[in-house]
């Protein structure tokens, strides 16, 4: 399609939640432009073919959290999206055991009780309080967060609504939520299972992405946020989309287009443009200059703010805050084509587990030690893994025979300590090698073999996530889901709902409420605030024309 | 057998002014204490040494006033005394209420910052005080009783002080008192030992790191009552007989070296309690200033539903913090302080990282090799001297127990640590004393040793406090009350759980 110079609006970036926020204008009758710096489309969640043959999800790996009510709001099933949850995980341990962990409640239940009968009964009071937890905050994913020191009718009503549901828990209930939400993983874990294998098992949910370590306060919520999914109605699942992560963009990309949508990639934003105080266009990298009455920014805020946008005019708390928001490289990543299925020898024939996520953390001091590693500037000795080998369930993703495997590394830090020296330029090919070999080992406790099974290997420390994607550190949430950056305080206090202090300006991306993962709510959330502010406005009229 | 309207059971700090506030309402009480003396965690101490607490900074004139303590008194006003942050380099940083100064006397660059983050969390502290000031928010009275109007009316105060900030700063509030201390510091100060000893202060006594989220809430915590350090005039003794007095002015009973055996139950409400020594006191009202593990095994446990139960064996309360006495062979001022900064809190914290590196080892039930330090040196009643030293971490729950092998070590790393700072404070030594945390815990009954009998950590605060369904002091059987550290607001040398426990079992029991 042939490129205008004016839009009604202009989203920076074709991550899922920068797609999902043009999907919803261009739907709503907007004309709308994405323009991506990188040569194809999807952010973090992107599919790639680095290796003849196998594909990477580079990135993101999994999915569960991206909202059904977008899924069925953009028509995904029919622009080719197929989510197939997998079922199951495990933590393999150095002594040549595991723990499995089954969908299937009985065979869970066994594989329990054969690491203590007690963590076995405890299972269900456990299960019980998260998934109480999930469907507490489901229904807040899709809303705006007031503003509490707001009196705006908007922002009381959706207090309101706040105050209702925590009222509708009752007291006791009421009690257990605002605990759970301000406690570390660890201690809710020790609460309820007295095995290591099993904690931390079920730990690493609750740091993932994180600048965190088990026993953190607000750990808990991060897992609630890893659970908060759903597949089908599985609430909590987890699953792969056919053709990796990049599926997930490309079909929030179709329905874009299908509507009328305009995507522009390999230049990205080398500018926002305003004048006084009101947004213009966006002037690429490559020269390109658009005008739109509204930009949306799927970058993080920081990003957002401190590279691209004139901070002259602009109120110096707010650029403080921002300029203090947390947003910490703490992830690497290590995807792998393998030229055969690897050697499990703890686990059964034929077992099931070995198409979920698994682990070979033992025990939640060990995970716990892994931060401190992190907190001094290195990549952990013993780091937590999540690997998955999708290849298993999509056939999509390696040649016949052949296998890929994907692999969450953490904790990494972005700006590496070398001889005492913090910075992300000390993350050298050497340094890298070095850390995927300490991967490589963790690796080997599952699977001995590891080795010999790899074809290519493609190791990304923060700094290339960074780089490549545009995640200030590499952090996969565009900001760290502590409390004091969740909900009214995401990304700042005062800006929690999507609108910044330049007329026009949005962001649509992790960075907002809720936050990040493949969930496409803020990308929904700032499309919702930017029909309801523009129209009202009646700026649109002149450009609908 | 003697019969009381109430029995305080505990004569610490809380205890005594729980006991004395009863005690001005009319009720006719008994406040029964295990040790000789009264005082609990605050006055106690061993061979002479100083007691485990040193100084004065959250004493509460509300929770004075009402046990009938005059809060001018000479003993709490005693004397105020200004921080010094130890450097290695001899270069010490003196803080005063005024501001940052270098040891000879210029100002220091964070000074202004320091003042700006101080004065915040003060205004913000004056806020939480009013929480303080009353039971956590709930409970179940009517909807239009007297208790849930009052209620409402005191968090509607809270909510025009939040207005009164304005905007920005109610939203800046509502982020930064859930947030950690390390990245709030840092946001405005380079990491040194400014920012370190705003980090020290907020971990002390505390099973957590800097980098903990919700650590900057207890930096709050601490300056509620306007931050300022006292030594009170004759110590914490003279503290503790002062409310003491107190209690005996409210007409208490007092009988120390009594241990209670067991409270009575009887029909699911207290009748009183047995002592270990046979005696059986009678009350409808027992206050307990005991944790509330400890509280439920004097009742048996088979009064308290599972999910109490599972509950209150969940709370964490893991000391960390230890004490180490340094006798000094004279009077003779400490080497590298200037004579003004003799009586002064000394910190050692070089930095916020050093802070939480110091933490790690204790995550791991190891001592920290290099310990955060607050020290301060007095003088005691037989004219001996000493640097009464706060040691962090060494967890009350150290791999291989604390032998005395254990103890001799953090002795050596405290004086080690100390000596790097003040060269020369080594051959001034003639002695130590290590009192951990497993000693304080088997003293005083504190679980784990630990100043709160709770961690304050956010998921233990307030309505949480020491755990849900058990916020409003009222635990386990009718006329049965908590009102230690454990219980809102928590602990310190304040007094404030002691005294809110006590106006809310006298509400009860109307």
């Amino acid at each position: 399609m042939a490129l205008e110079s004016r839009y009604d609006a202009i989203v920076a970036g074709a991550g899922h939640n920068g797609l999902t926020a043009a999907a919803y204008m261009a739907r709503a009758g907007m004309n709308v432009l994405v323009v991506e710096k990188n040569g194809w489309i999807g952010g973090a969640a992107v599919s790639r073919s680095l290796h003849e043959g196998w594909t990477y999800s580079n990135c993101s790996y999994v999915c569960s959290l991206l909202r059904r009510e977008i899924a069925r709001d953009l028509d995904l099933p029919k622009y080719g999206l197929q989510v197939i949850p997998y079922e199951g995980g495990a933590s393999f341990t150095r002594d040549g055991d595991h723990f499995a962990y089954y969908s299937d409640h009985n065979a869970l239940r066994r594989e329990m009780a054969r690491h203590s009968a007690r963590d076995a009964d405890a299972y269900r009071a456990y299960s019980q309080a998260i998934m109480r937890q999930c469907r507490f905050i489901r229904p807040f994913l899709l809303r705006d967060a007031p503003d509490p020191a707001s009196l705006r009718p908007r922002d009381l009503g959706e207090l309101a609504y706040l105050v209702k549901k925590a009222h509708g828990l009752g007291s006791r209930e009421l009690g257990e939520t605002l605990k759970f939400w301000t406690m570390s993983i660890g201690d809710f874990l020790d609460e309820h299972f007295e095995n290591g294998l099993i904690k931390a098992h079920l730990a690493g949910s609750g740091i993932i992405g994180t600048g965190l370590g088990v026993y953190s306060p607000g750990t808990a919520y991060v897992l609630l946020h890893h659970y908060m999914g759903d597949i089908d109605g599985g609430i909590g699942a987890w699953g792969f989309a056919r053709g990796g992560m990049g599926a997930i963009s490309n079909a929030i990309a179709a329905s874009f287009k299908d509507h009328g949508g305009t995507i522009h990639t390999g230049a990205g934003v080398e500018k926002i443009l305003s004048k006084d105080g009101r947004v213009q266009g966006v002037a690429l990298e490559d020269g390109k200059v658009f005008y739109a009455p509204v930009v949306a920014s799927n970058m993080d805020i920081k990003r957002t703010i401190q590279h691209h946008v004139d901070t002259t005019d602009l109120p110096h708390d707010f650029t403080k805050a921002v300029n203090n928001f947390k947003i910490r490289g703490s992830s690497a990543k290590l995807n792998i084509s393998l030229d055969q299925f690897p050697d499990f020898p703890a686990a059964p024939e034929h077992t099931s587990f070995l198409r979920g996520d698994m682990h070979v953390s033992e025990s939640l001091f060990e995970l716990e030690r892994a931060y401190d590693d992190w907190k001094d500037g290195r990549w952990s000795e013993k780091p937590y893994i999540d690997m998955l080998i999708p290849s298993q369930i999509d056939p999509t993703m390696a040649p016949t025979g052949a296998h890929m495997m994907t692999v969450f590394v953490q904790y990494a830090p972005y700006d590496l300590n070398v001889d005492g020296t913090r910075s992300a330029d000390n993350w050298t090919d050497a340094q890298r090698n070095a850390m995927a070999d300490t991967v490589l080992n963790q690796i080997s406790v599952a699977c001995p073999d590891i080795r010999d099974r790899v074809v290519h290997m493609e190791v990304r420390s923060p700094l290339e996530i960074e780089r490549e994607v545009g995640l200030t550190e590499g952090n996969i949430f565009q900001g760290e889901l502590t409390f004091d950056q969740l909900f009214f305080n995401r990304p700042v206090p005062g800006w929690s709902q999507y609108s910044l202090p330049i007329k026009g300006l949005y962001l649509c991306g992790s960075s907002a409420h809720p936050g990040g993962g493949v969930m496409g709510a803020p990308g929904a959330n700032a499309a919702r605030a930017i029909l309801r502010h523009e129209t009202r406005h009646g700026r649109m009229k002149g450009y609908a024309a | 057998m003697s019969n009381f309207d109430a029995i305080v059971v505990g004569g610490g700090i809380n205890g005594l002014v729980a006991g004395a506030v009863l005690g001005r309402k009319g009720k006719k009480v008994c406040i029964i204490e295990r040790a000789d003396r009264f005082g609990g965690m605050a006055s106690y101490a061993v061979d002479g040494g100083p007691s485990l607490a040193h100084a004065l900074y959250n004493l509460s004139p509300r929770a004075l006033k009402d046990a009938g303590i005059d809060v001018d008194r000479a003993t709490f006003t005693g004397q105020q005394i200004d921080t010094v942050s130890l450097a290695d380099d001899g270069n010490h940083i003196v803080f005063k209420a005024n501001g940052v100064y270098w040891n000879d006397g210029s100002q220091h660059p964070q000074s202004k910052a320091w003042c700006e983050l101080i004065q915040r969390f003060k205004t913000y502290g004056g806020l939480l005080r009013q929480l303080a000031e009353a039971p956590p928010p709930g409970g179940h009275s009517a909807s239009l009783s007297r208790a849930r109007l009052a209620e409402m009316l005191r968090l509607a105060k809270v909510g025009i002080g939040l207005k009164m900030l304005g905007k920005s700063e109610m939203r800046r509030f509502l982020q930064v008192v859930l947030s950690n201390v390390y990245d709030i510091v840092l946001d405005d100060l380079p990491d040194g030992p400014v920012a370190g000893m705003l980090a020290a202060d907020a971990i002390r006594g505390a099973a957590t790191g800097p980098r903990s989220p919700g650590t900057v809430f207890n930096l709050i915590y601490r300056l509620g009552h306007g931050g300022t350090i006292t030594q009170p005039t004759g110590g914490m003794t003279a503290v503790v007989d002062t409310l003491v007095d107190g209690a005996k002015a409210a007409d208490c009973t007092l009988l120390p070296g009594t241990e209670v055996s067991r409270i009575l139950v009887d029909l699911d409400a207290v009748t009183g309690v047995q002592t270990a020594d046979g005696q059986t006191l009678r009350a409808p009202l027992v206050l307990s200033n005991l944790a509330s593990p400890l509280t439920s095994q004097l009742t048996g446990p088979s009064l308290f539903d599972i999910e109490a139960t599972r509950r209150i064996r969940n709370i964490r309360a893991r000391g960390t913090a230890a004490k180490v006495n340094l006798r000094l062979k004279d009077a003779s001022p400490l080497p590298g302080l200037k004579s003004e900064q003799k009586d002064a809190r000394l910190i050692y914290a070089p930095s916020a990282d050093y802070v939480e590196a110091a933490f790690n080892p204790a995550k791991y039930r190891e001592m920290s090799k290099a310990p955060v330090i607050e020290a301060l040196r007095t003088e005691q009643p037989d004219g001996s001297h000493w640097v009464s030293a706060i040691v962090q971490y060494a967890p009350s729950d150290l791999d291989g127990g604390w032998t005395q092998e254990a103890q001799d070590r953090l002795a050596q790393i405290t004086v080690d640590t100390l000596d790097c700072a003040l060269p020369g404070l080594r051959e001034q030594i003639t002695d130590t004393q290590v009192i951990t945390p497993d000693q304080i815990a088997t003293a005083t009954g504190a679980p784990g040793g630990h100043w709160h009998h709770a961690e304050m950590s956010l998921d233990q605060l307030l309505t949480l406090r020491p755990a849900n369904g058990i916020s409003r002091y009222a635990f386990g059987p009718k006329g049965l009350f908590l009102c230690g550290a454990a219980t809102h607001p928590g602990g310190d040398v304040m007094g404030l759980a002691g005294r809110n426990a006590a106006l809310m079992a006298l509400e009860v029991q109307k």
